[in-house]
């Protein structure tokens, strides 16, 4: 890895489910939620992630391996980010809290993108299935805001 | 993976469905929806399942059997806003109507807006759904038009509905226009509801509309006046902050109204911190043009649209002592009284010159235009009628001119385009475009060896001389016909 230095300073990151992982701290720092910790002091030799469950961890400890290593091409970056994102919508949304709780922005963005991908051109009936979203509006409610989209108003932001 | 064996119900695509797998059979096309009901009527659960799960397709994601709860519900609204913000426009409307907290957190994500319904802005409902708009525009919603007649009615600057029952006069008449009072009240609503207002497109308001917006929303820095008269500038020094501004007056075969030297007057002695101004429609002179120049300091485009300036005013364009671009557009003429040179002055600073969809035929009057503008780097000629050979070398007075890009203008030969540009020491970029009277075979080697010079050249003058651009070094295409001698190309590829 990218230290040389004989000792690399390690730190003990415990999640939810009680299991300890140790990792470098050059890795764990990237998350900033874990480096204002560190910063602070306020987290001894072992820092607890109760938000945050291992198997969610091992995940995010293999992205952050990866992002803290500068010889990477942007390129290959890409490549690597774009696969890890190939997972169930179920783990992405669990990883988007954990990235959200860690404070790791780019992978809270790669993995928002992944859903926004997954709805891009869904129908509203089609996402309320998809994340099992229940259909708050009366009927008036929805016919309403239909009419509005038809009469009312139109969006003239460019893409 | 969980498959019920019953057919899945169409009937109620808003139920929530069984399982996944169901869910997955639904969203594929109706194709695929029979192939798989017959397999569920034929094969047992097991087959069901080896028939679903080879396929190496995305939506097996959703193959999940324990989600019972709302994924979004856990996502926090910054997060759910975050992923809203990455899909498509044209998407908004369609994730409006998945819930009720979709639609406000996408309403928040909307920052222009065109109103069609008047009373959607009146109701308050347009703040309700968006909150967070920085640019309206009114003027679809201020026109009182049978949206379902099936007649459209287009200009430039306006499109609207109409019907049979026209009037005479003009199109529009003052039937089909919201009346100033309630466009006045209209302007109080939006600006008490969006106080983060930057750009706002209004039709037919008074003083008294615009001063309650610039009240209440001190950070508009841009307004487009439709049906402006020289009353309603009145209330235009109000905007502190105001950078651009579009003023249109009349508008052939819609309505007309009329702006003068005196609302520009008024104009240029409150607006002082202007960076861009349109005239569409507009009259005045002389006086008018003098009095923006003088006061508004910081002008750097001007932008005259079918202008009625009286004869004369050119000479005024030289005391806008820091304009950068001007752009003609549509104009029937340029000023056919431009005076002796000597009063003419001409405007240090200007960089571009845009003529566009222009009447160009007196010789007179481009030949002033071209005094003041003798300072100019960039000229471009759009879709300009009349400019023949003899009007276009009005432009050698020019000496700094670095790109020149002709389009539509069909008039100018290969050699009025040569003794031209062959004046422009500094010339490195030229665009020809669909001006059919410019020919490939007709280009001297004089002209070829300057075209190898330029830094960007792109010459389509018609279609049967598509050159691609792409050759490097010359810019120029691969064909050898472009030259009429072979040995031109070899020695300048020596050189």
């Amino acid at each position: 890895m990218a230290t040389t230095t004989t000792e690399t300073k390690m730190l003990t990151l415990c999640t939810s489910d009680k299991q300890q992982f140790q990792i470098e701290e050059t890795i764990a720092l990237q998350a900033v939620t874990i480096r204002n910790m560190v910063e602070d002091e306020c987290a001894s030799n072992v820092i607890p992630l109760p938000n945050v469950n291992s198997k969610i961890m091992i995940q995010i400890i293999e992205y952050l391996k990866k992002h803290v290593d500068s010889s990477v091409s942007k390129e290959d970056m890409e490549k690597f980010d774009s696969a890890f994102v190939e997972k169930k919508l179920s783990e992405i949304f669990d990883i988007i809290l954990a990235a959200n709780y860690l404070n790791i922005k780019n992978l809270l963005d790669i993995c928002c993108q992944r859903v926004a991908d997954v709805m891009k051109n869904k129908s509203p009936e089609w996402v309320r299935r998809t994340f099992n979203i229940v259909n708050d509006f009366t009927a008036e409610e929805e016919a309403k805001i239909r009419k509005e989209h038809e009469w009312a108003f139109e969006g003239v932001d460019e893409d | 993976m969980s498959s019920s064996p019953e057919k899945p119900n169409l009937d109620s695509p808003l139920k929530r469905p069984p399982s996944w797998s169901n869910l997955w059979v639904k969203n594929k096309k109706a194709f695929n929806h029979v192939l798989f009901t017959m397999h569920l009527q034929a094969l047992t659960k097991q087959h069901n399942q080896s028939t679903l799960t080879p396929q190496p397709n995305k939506t097996l994601d959703f193959n999940h059997p324990t989600l019972v709860s709302d994924r979004t519900s856990l996502l926090s609204d910054e997060i759910l806003l975050h992923i809203l913000s990455k899909l498509p426009k044209s998407q908004r409307n369609s994730n409006s109507l998945v819930s009720k907290r979709w639609l406000n957190i996408q309403g928040r994500l909307v920052r222009s807006l065109k109103l069609l319904d008047w009373n959607f802005l009146i109701s308050g409902r347009l703040f309700v759904r968006f909150p967070n708009l920085i640019h309206v525009d009114l003027v679809n919603g201020s026109v009182i038009s049978p949206r379902n007649s099936g007649i459209l009615l287009t200009n430039k600057l306006l499109s609207l509905h109409i019907d049979s029952n026209f009037e005479p006069k003009g199109f529009v008449s003052d039937k089909l226009i919201t009346p100033v009072d309630e466009i006045d009240l209209g302007l109080k609503v939006l600006a008490s509801g969006c106080p983060n207002l930057r750009k706002l497109v209004v039709f037919n308001a008074s003083e008294l509309g615009l001063l309650s917006v610039a009240e209440e929303s001190p950070t508009l820095q841009e307004l487009e006046l439709h049906r402006c008269t020289d009353q309603v500038l009145r209330g235009i020094a109000a905007f502190q902050n105001l950078q651009i501004l579009k003023l249109i007056g009349n508008v052939d075969g819609f309505y007309s109204s009329l702006v003068s030297d005196i609302g520009l007057t008024i104009l240029a002695q409150g607006c002082k911190r202007l960076v861009r101004l349109e005239l569409s429609g507009c009259e005045g002179s002389y006086d008018g043009i003098k009095a923006i120049g003088q006061c508004c300091q910081m002008l750097e485009e001007l932008t005259l649209c079918d202008h009625r300036m009286e004869d004369g005013w050119l000479s005024a364009l030289s005391y806008s002592e820091n304009l950068k671009t001007l752009r003609f557009l549509s104009c029937k003429s340029i000023d056919r009284y431009p005076g002796p040179d000597e009063h003419l002055g001409f405007c240090p600073t200007l960089e571009r010159l845009h003529l566009e969809r222009c009447q160009l035929r007196d010789k007179q009057s481009v030949r002033a235009l071209f005094f003041v503008c003798q300072a100019v780097r960039e000229i471009v000629y759009q879709n300009c009628w009349g400019v023949d050979d003899d009007m276009f070398n009005s432009a050698s007075i020019c000496r700094r001119v670095k790109l020149l890009s002709l389009e539509g203008c069909s008039l100018i030969t290969t050699g009025g385009l040569e003794s031209v540009i062959l004046s422009w020491k500094e010339l490195d970029s030229l665009k020809v475009i669909s001006c059919k009277h410019i020919k490939d075979m007709e280009v001297t080697p004089t002209l070829s060896t300057l075209f190898s010079a330029l830094k960007d050249l792109k010459w389509r003058p018609d279609t049967k001389s598509l050159l691609s651009a792409s050759l490097p070094g010359t810019g120029m295409g691969k064909r050898g016909r472009f030259f009429k001698k072979p040995q031109d190309w070899k020695s300048l590829l020596d050189a």
